[in-house]
């Protein structure tokens, strides 16, 4: 009597196809036939070592999917290490930023740095005599005019 | 894709945050002249941050002394022309037609007032003095606190 399954296969049809499997000689085809046939739940006993095998291979044959998050997630970490680094280069170099340069010569000795600084300052407070300044020359207008008056009458 | 945002959020944060902090007169066409003629023979430049000078708060402190320089100081005035748009005059001496003491309150910059004073005398020799000063004291206390000082 034969078996019939629902993949039309018999169970002497699938054990010669599994036969020749082995032997390397089953066609993609035939293949799928036999996937087919062992992909059933009801079957022997004697059969559980060739599910196992291509419930195997069905297992490698997953498509493994390239997965661009831990890619993005590394490229985020190391523009955050970047980030900080340049920040914690950039207050360094602002914070040694007292200097001075005299005659292009680089002075670090912060008290120079500062009386300099302050000499700098004092040309502002000490010239505030714009009224004098001016006077002058207003003095010295008025006295070229009058000597060029002394022409004018030529 | 969350915890990707999350990720990037915070060095752009950090940097936009930091970077208006840089070099608040880097804006400024004054800085050319810091640029230019800080480190060349008969100028003295000095720069101090964050320093307490005599008295004086500054948060950054800029300074420029240059002798027997006329050309640099019509840089300096063409520089200034420049800066003055939008800012206060606080002060303009002009003798024979140029101006030779300009005191200038410009804008602020976050919580920083800053303050631009430029001289330039003829006697006993031709001196120019540039002064770029940041500071969180409003620009007339300091202003005041410069000029009282002799």
């Amino acid at each position: 009597m034969k078996i019939r399954i629902k993949n039309k296969i018999t169970f002497s049809e699938a054990d010669k196809l599994i036969e020749r499997y082995y032997d390397g000689l089953t066609s993609a085809d035939e293949e799928k036939q036999l996937r087919s046939f062992l992909s059933q739940s009801t079957l022997p006993e004697r059969y559980k070592p060739e599910q196992a095998i291509f419930g195997y291979f069905d297992g490698k044959k997953k498509k493994v999917q390239f997965s661009l998050r831990p890619t993005i997630r590394w490229a985020s970490v190391a523009a955050v290490i970047l980030a900080s680094v340049f920040i914690a280069k950039l207050y360094l170099t602002e914070k040694q930023s007292d200097y001075a340069f005299i005659d292009g010569k680089k002075i670090t000795n912060m008290s120079e740095i500062k009386s300099q600084a302050l000499a700098s300052l004092s040309d502002i407070s000490a010239k505030n005599n714009e009224v004098e300044d001016g006077l002058k020359n207003v003095n010295n207008d008025e006295l070229i005019k009058k000597q060029l008056d002394v022409f004018s009458g030529f | 894709m969350k915890s990707i945002k999350q990720y990037l959020i915070l060095p752009l944060m950090v940097l936009f945050g930091i970077s208006p902090a840089i070099k608040a007169q880097s804006d400024l066409q004054i800085s050319k002249v810091f640029d230019l003629y800080g480190e060349k023979k008969g100028v003295v430049m000095v720069e101090l941050t964050d320093e307490m000078l005599d008295g004086y708060d500054f948060s950054l402190f800029k300074s420029l002394t240059i002798l027997n320089n006329p050309s640099a100081a019509d840089f300096i005035r063409k520089c200034l022309s420049k800066d003055e748009v939008g800012a206060k005059k606080v002060k303009q001496v002009v003798a024979n037609g140029i101006p030779t003491s300009i005191y200038l309150q410009l804008a602020r910059k976050g919580e920083l007032y800053r303050l631009i004073l430029f001289n330039e005398t003829l006697r006993p020799e031709h001196k120019i003095t540039l002064i770029y000063i940041e500071s969180k004291n409003d620009s007339e206390d300091v202003l005041k606190l410069i000029l009282k000082k002799k």
